[in-house]
């Protein structure tokens, strides 16, 4: 019996260190998985770490770099095995957040900065087309030739400085300003020539005879007017600008090189994308340093107006060839300059023969009361009706029933007999004009209106 | 605003003149009369060719081509100065006051004006 205690206590110990074996097995098996797990967790927690500091220090300041313009190009999570889990979600929400919040207060600074711009530009604006006016009236008053090559110099610094405030404030979103006549385009040109420093580098080969609209020529003149200076200012002093005007089928284009260093790729890139107008509002902010508004003002002005300006082809001369094309919407004939100076004058002469007209050649004896001035506007001796309290004669006003049946009997007693209707209109007609341009030419020559 | 005075100040005059403010002459002044020499207009500015067909049809006086032209008498005169030089217009002076009529015929005149009306 004895004998066989050993043998339990044996088998004990066997089965007792059996167990002690899977044990330590098991344990050693969990504790290898918990190490693994605690390992990815921290692996994963770095990520997030690494993840975080990513997104604070790279993806929002690139975010707020790009502006609303080009949320694209963003870059992304730094971690893609991250991407789709609850944690990204939660960035992205966040750079959403943060994203949309930098627009605004984007948008809220943009405008207030546009809109003091503007306010201050056309006070400036304003202030240079009165200073103009003054020049203008110097340059009447004073024959002097010192004199006036002193204001020559005044009005031109004073053209380009309306000009540049001009500019910023349509980019602004403010209105071009003056308005105008219609002008023939070699006009409109030459307008925008005044405008520039070298103006004298500019050389214009006019061959349409076409005018700008009135409401557009404000607008073109500034167009062509920076696209000018900027002509001018990157080619050298001793190069000329040369300004073409191409007719062409519906419309007209203004062809402006230079010889100057031209454009690089990027430089047209951006340009071109300024003045189609793709960036659609023009953040004043990213102009550059110093700001460039031209191209951007242009922009504008084109897109508002509808015509077109481009800036990608090279001139013949190694430079840039600025091409700005109007359609035949903002074109029209050119306005006759006789039949105008006639409009301008008319306010003078028409006061004396418009009333007169109905009452044909009788007229010339009542010329004597009225050139002494006793009875102004020349109105026919009207009847009295009847004194006012005071004594003085009552005037009525005359029946408008009573010029038709005058005009009605007057040719038949006029015209005589074998002249047709047309024939008697025309010699009216001729006498009317004939003596409507004597009285003109008269008080040309007096230098004052007739009376 | 007349379409005159909204026309103004678009050129303005140094671009006309190319900013020359003296005359390459000093003998114009307002009453000089002025009278196209040429035909052709071709290679010159709008205001010089303005001033040509202003002149085609007989004498002008300086100060009314300014007023045509709606430019500063001083700005015409550089303007009128280079036509000159350059053939295309001749410049006459007035009649000289010696053979103007005498002021008692002048007063005669007016007085028999006077008397009919």
């Amino acid at each position: 019996m004895t004998r066989h205690i050993p043998e339990a206590v044996f088998w004990c110990l066997l089965a007792g260190a059996l167990a002690v074996v899977v044990l330590l097995i098991r344990q050693r098996q969990i504790s290898a998985r918990l190490r693994r797990s605690v390992a990815s967790l921290e692996d994963s927690v770095r990520s997030r770490d690494e993840e975080v500091r990513h997104l604070a220090t790279v993806r929002l300041p690139a975010l707020m770099e790009a502006g609303p313009h080009q949320p694209a190009g963003a870059p992304g999570l730094l971690h893609g095995h991250l991407a789709g889990s609850e944690y990204a979600n939660s960035l992205k929400m966040v750079s959403d957040l943060f994203s949309r919040a930098a627009q605004t207060a984007q948008a809220r600074a943009d405008q207030s900065a546009k809109a003091a711009l503007m306010a201050s530009m056309r006070a400036l604006q304003g202030l240079a087309n009165e200073q103009q006016l003054a020049i203008s009236e110097m340059q009447e008053r004073h024959d002097n030739p010192d004199v006036l090559q002193d204001l020559l110099a005044i009005d031109h610094t004073n053209a380009q400085f309306g000009r540049r405030a001009q500019a910023i404030a349509v980019l602004c979103g403010s209105w071009p300003g003056r308005q105008r006549a219609a002008s023939s385009l070699e006009d409109v040109v030459r307008g925008a020539t005044s405008r520039i420093r070298d103006y004298r580098r500019v050389e214009v080969h006019a061959q349409v005879e076409v005018a700008v609209v009135s409401r557009a020529v404000e607008p073109v003149v500034l167009t062509v007017a920076e696209l000018l200076d900027n002509a001018a200012r990157h080619s050298q002093p001793n190069t000329t600008v040369q300004v073409n005007l191409q007719p062409a089928h519906n419309g007209t284009a203004i062809v402006i090189d230079d010889a100057g260093v031209g454009l690089i790729e990027q430089e047209i890139r951006r340009a071109t994308e300024l003045l189609t107008g793709a960036g659609q509002s023009v953040d004043i902010t990213r102009l550059g340093d110093p700001p460039q508004f031209g191209f951007a003002a242009i922009g504008v002005l084109a897109a508002r107006y509808g015509f077109s300006v481009s800036v990608d082809t090279r001139s013949p001369y190694g430079g840039v060839r600025a091409v700005v094309f109007l359609p035949s919407a903002l074109l029209a004939p050119v306005p006759d300059e006789g039949a105008d100076s006639v409009r301008t004058r008319a306010p003078s002469t028409a006061r004396h023969a418009a009333p007169k007209r109905p009452s044909g050649p009788v007229a010339v004896p009542e010329l004597v009361p009225e050139s002494d001035g006793a009875q102004p506007s020349g109105a026919e001796p009207a009847p009295v009706y009847g004194s006012t309290a005071g004594g003085l004669p009552k005037r009525r006003r005359r029946q408008p029933l009573t010029e038709p049946a005058a005009a009605a009997e007057r040719p038949a007693p006029e015209a005589p007999q074998g002249r047709s209707a047309q024939d008697a209109a025309a010699i009216i007609g001729a006498f009317a004009r004939g003596t409507r341009s004597g009285r003109a030419s008269s008080s040309d020559h007096e230098g004052n209106p007739h009376t | 605003m007349t379409s005159a005075g909204r026309r103004r100040g678009l050129v303005r005059p140094y671009v006309i003149t190319d900013g020359r403010a003296h005359p390459t002459r000093n003998t114009l002044d307002l009453v000089t009369l002025v009278i196209a020499a040429r035909g052709e207009t071709g290679g010159l500015s709008p205001e010089k060719r303005r001033v040509m067909e202003l002149c085609r049809g007989g004498a002008l006086s300086l100060a009314e081509v300014a007023g045509h032209l709606r430019i500063p008498v001083s700005v015409t005169k550089v303007l009128l100065s280079d036509l000159v030089d350059s053939g295309h217009i001749v410049t006459r002076s007035p009649i000289p006051s010696a053979e103007l009529p005498e002021p008692a015929i002048l007063q005669e005149v007016l007085d028999g004006l006077r008397a009919r009306l």
